[in-house]
């Protein structure tokens, strides 16, 4: 999974539906949640939190204009591009991150996506799960 | 109609010295496994609730009876306390019969309690049998009808199950379910089975170093609060299958159902056959269909 540091901005709530903005270095994130009692201790403006995501959910654009609904794109740059007969494996650098990406050799061909591409890299906001930042030296329960 | 228990006892374990200190009040009549790594201090307190071994102080109380009062200087011998044990060596009597085994744990010889038992677990046709002539199963299936002979306020179970293979395991489970229910006695069952914990019981005591960590349902224990996914399931790696540049990672949950997760290598890379995984979505990805 591709995992995020950051520390909750904002929070906009409509009944149990959060959105929730994460601020990762000044890169702003979204993730749109159901929120939940137990989850309101840690659900916070100035929490530390993870912003996860999984490689599947991550779709690339190249030289992208006009508008779009997806609410967090990162400008990377592309360090490796593994092909499989169906799906291929992107590895990019955003900020200090790695952030992979698995979409089709298909796309990845027709994109030509290559080492040293500048790409985006697109999650939309309800694909976007946070977990509570753990202390490496806390026990985890 | 409780179980409270509030003890300490100092322990010696693996790692040195270990202090069991529990704090908890349980409901009568439900079936409550105790979870945990070796070493936690499981058996130990199952030994307390048995009276085999004796707390260093503390509390101990059944359906309104004192067990065990360090203060009040009680401590009610294993025979007196209404309790029906099993363990994973289950110690039948090899020179009596199975009806005999039976028998001989009832304080007062009620022939048709044993022979309700011999019914309910299939043990008709070995009645007359001495346990060498029995299977493994077979001696279990005794030695949990043996642990209800004398109707049991609270029946022990100390991973009486972790010997057998897993198709018998699994059909045990059963019937430790069906005796649950049938017979109504509290159940204490000692495993780190997973699966077990799932299939069987109504409540979990998660023990980690002589405390308890966790205690709930089983749906609510092994959930995950400190992640925004709501749609999580517990269980065991199955096998994981390198397939283009993914893995497919089946996974067995709790309640026996199947399930693939697509994960790329540095997900799998810690993973191995057996280990215990969350898997989670988020509620917005399931698709929902009346059937």
């Amino acid at each position: 999974m591709n995992k995020l540091n950051g520390i909750i901005a904002n929070i906009q709530q409509a009944g149990s539906i959060m959105l929730v903005d994460i601020k990762v270095n000044s890169h702003l994130f979204s993730a749109m949640l159901i929120a939940s009692d137990e989850e309101n201790s840690w659900l916070k403006t100035g929490n530390r939190v993870d912003v996860v995501f999984k490689e599947t959910e991550v779709s690339l654009a190249k030289g992208l204009s006009g508008q779009i609904c997806l609410r967090n794109r990162m400008l990377c740059t592309v360090k490796d591009v593994t092909k499989g007969e169906l799906l291929s494996k992107v590895t990019m650098d955003f900020m200090e991150y790695t952030i992979v990406s698995v979409i089709t050799t298909r796309s990845v061909e027709a994109l030509t996506i290559q080492p040293s591409d500048e790409v985006e890299a697109m999650v939309k906001a309800n694909e976007v799960t946070l977990m509570r930042t753990t202390n490496l030296n806390a026990k985890t329960q | 109609m409780a179980i409270r228990i509030d003890i300490k006892k100092k322990m010696l374990s693996a790692n040195g010295e270990m202090n069991l200190d529990i704090n908890t009040t349980l409901q009568m009549g439900e079936l409550i496994t105790l979870f945990g790594p070796s070493g936690a201090g499981k058996t130990t307190l199952l030994r307390i609730m048995a009276g085999l071994v004796q707390p260093d102080s503390g509390h101990l109380e059944v359906d309104g009876e004192t067990w065990f009062d360090s203060n009040k200087k009680i401590n009610l011998p294993p025979q007196q306390r209404g309790i029906g044990f099993m363990f994973q060596d289950y110690a039948l009597f090899p020179n009596m019969t199975v009806e005999e085994n039976l028998a001989f744990a009832q304080d007062e010889k009620d022939n048709s309690r044993i022979t309700e038992l011999i019914d309910t677990f299939g043990l008709n046709e070995f009645r007359k049998r001495k346990p060498a002539g029995l299977s493994g199963g077979q001696k279990q299936r005794v030695a949990l009808a043996r642990a209800l002979a004398r109707k049991p306020n609270l029946l022990l179970l100390d991973e009486p199950l972790s010997a057998l293979d897993a198709s018998m395991r699994t059909s045990l489970q059963d019937e430790i379910a069906r005796a649950h229910q049938l017979f109504g006695a509290t159940t204490l069952l000692v495993s780190h089975d997973m699966n077990e914990v799932f299939r069987l019981s109504t409540h979990v005591v998660c023990i980690e170093d002589g405390g308890i960590s966790k205690s709930g349902s089983p749906e609510k224990v092994f959930s995950d609060t400190s992640i925004s996914g709501k749609f999580q399931v517990v269980g065991q790696v199955a096998r994981i299958d390198k397939q283009d540049v993914v893995n497919i990672v089946t996974v067995i949950t709790g309640s026996n159902m199947i399930v693939k997760v697509i994960a790329v290598d540095d997900d799998t890379q810690p993973l191995t056959e057996g280990d215990r995984v969350l898997v989670f979505t988020k509620a917005f990805n399931p698709i929902i269909k009346k059937i």
